[in-house]
């Protein structure tokens, strides 16, 4: 409240100028003061009304400063409020659009595709609509996903399984070179809520998936796996909460047992 | 008429000051310039406080609570193959109660992050948040982790070999555990977090006292 009083002094001295038609509208708002000063003082109409020749001069020096002032002071609320609001779109976006932004990434949750959506168990070996399969209807014990590396194919009925419970899969062509997949391996080993396995009849090198979200690539040094790996590991389980462990961790086609092997899945 | 008494007063406050026909004319000016002003500090900072006082992405919370998740799952992993496969009552128990306790506190330590606006999982290294941990990542296990093949041979040992197995295992995960606790209580002041850690370093250490026990009494027999 103190910082008007100093600016007000020089817009005295402007009045100060004027001081021969300035004095009416000051002496106006003496008998206005006292009591309709509710009245008057604020549309501040009442000075233009009074005398009719003076507000051309006066109203230069009314209009500029005070409008100068507010765009200053505008500017700055402009200026707050759009940072704040840039660093939270910034910071705050969703992982979903962070994945999306990722070029090559395919969105199946988009798709709103049935046989992709399910997420019943069910027993033996089940038919998936890609390849590999980033969702849909699996076996009840899924395949221990504590940053295990299996060097030979997986069931895909365990494994799409670990997607729902949030993990991040990493399948690689049968037969890539042993330095990719050691890069690969980089990203896996000691990572819970990561799987790795080799897949056969990939069309590219490398497929990374979570639930709903697929990326393939050719070449493991590929900085778009890290950026899938790190936006969708976990954030994209289906069940908060749920865990790697305890899950099934022999390679080899699903087996008519699978259901019963209970939760450690030896 | 209670709300144009505000502006009428502060001209008629202004009159003394100066010219009264500056007051009265700033007087509206002002005002939506001070409301407008103080409407972008209320809206700016109640955005920006929240970032500013929340552990941010890189901060050692931040890396603590990942990690610490990482390293907890793990006890998870080997105390439910303990749990189910143990034919021991004091193992069961106590692999029952660490795979219990760990993995609520891992469901603290996510809603943390998750509270904070955070991803639950970063790029970052293992250990990244800890200063001089260099070294004490190997292939991607942070201290005291088992090691693949130390968990296969877990999943295959039955009887006395298995309870000796995940005792040894787990003390090593304990004194892991705890050391990166004690970390984090040096590093960090936030009270969550440094409530959490440390109920782990006392109910690991306790665990550890406990496990020693049982080692004992079972090599004994």
């Amino acid at each position: 409240m103190s910082t008007p009083g100093p600016e007000r002094v020089p817009s005295t001295v402007k009045v100060g100028k004027t001081s021969g038609q300035g004095k009416p509208p000051a002496g106006g708002s003496r008998p206005g003061a006292s009591r309709p000063g509710a009245k008057k003082s604020a549309p501040g109409k009442g000075g233009k009304g009074r005398k009719p020749v003076t507000p051309v001069k006066v109203a230069g020096g009314r209009n500029w400063g005070p409008l100068a002032v507010a765009g200053v002071v505008v500017l700055i609320a402009v200026g707050i409020i759009g940072y704040g609001v840039f660093a939270a779109v910034k910071g705050g976006g969703s992982w979903e659009d962070r994945v999306n932004a990722i070029d090559g990434v395919v969105d199946y949750r988009a798709q709103k595709n049935a046989a992709i959506d399910a997420r019943d168990h069910k027993e033996g070996a089940l038919k998936y609509v890609t390849s590999p399969p980033v969702g849909g209807a699996h076996n009840g014990v899924w395949q221990n996903c504590m940053g295990d590396i299996y060097d030979q194919p997986i069931a895909d009925e365990h494994a799409v399984h670990s997607l729902e419970h949030g993990a991040v899969w990493v399948t690689y062509k049968p037969g890539l070179a042993a330095d990719q997949i050691d890069e690969l391996k980089k990203k896996v080993q000691g990572q819970d809520y990561m799987l790795m396995s080799p897949y056969a009849g990939l069309d590219k090198n490398i497929s990374v998936q979570v639930w709903g979200y697929q990326l393939k690539v050719d070449d493991a040094d590929d900085s778009r796996i890290g950026e899938f790996i790190k936006n969708a590991r976990l954030n994209a389980s289906m069940e908060p909460g749920a865990a790697c462990s305890s899950g099934n961790t022999t390679t080899g086609p699903v087996t008519a047992s699978a259901p019963g092997t209970g939760m450690t899945g030896k | 008429m209670p709300v144009t008494t505000d502006p009428g007063a502060a001209a008629t406050v202004a009159a003394p000051d100066g010219g009264p026909g500056g007051a009265r004319r700033f007087g509206p000016w002002w005002l939506v310039a001070t409301l407008v002003l103080g409407l972008a500090l209320g809206l700016g900072g109640g955005v920006l406080i929240p970032r500013l006082t929340h552990p941010g992405d890189d901060s050692v919370e931040a890396g603590f609570l990942r990690d610490m998740s990482t390293h907890h799952a793990q006890a998870v992993e080997m105390s439910m193959i303990a749990h189910a496969d143990s034919t021991n009552a004091r193992i069961v128990t106590l692999s029952g109660d660490i795979a219990l306790t760990q993995h609520g506190q891992i469901g603290y330590m996510q809603a943390w992050l998750r509270g904070w606006g955070l991803s639950p999982t970063s790029s970052a290294e293992p250990m990244a948040w800890m200063p001089d941990a260099a070294g004490s990542v190997v292939n991607g296990l942070m201290p005291g982790m088992a090691t693949p093949e130390q968990l296969a041979q877990l999943r295959e040992a039955k009887g006395k070999d298995l309870d000796i197995q995940f005792l040894t295992l787990m003390r090593q995960h304990h004194l892991g555990g705890i050391h990166m606790a004690q970390e984090i209580l040096k590093l960090s002041d936030n009270k969550d977090v440094t409530w959490l850690a440390q109920t782990m370093v006392t109910g690991q250490q306790s665990e550890i006292n406990l496990i020693d026990q049982l080692l004992k009494g079972l090599q004994a027999s």
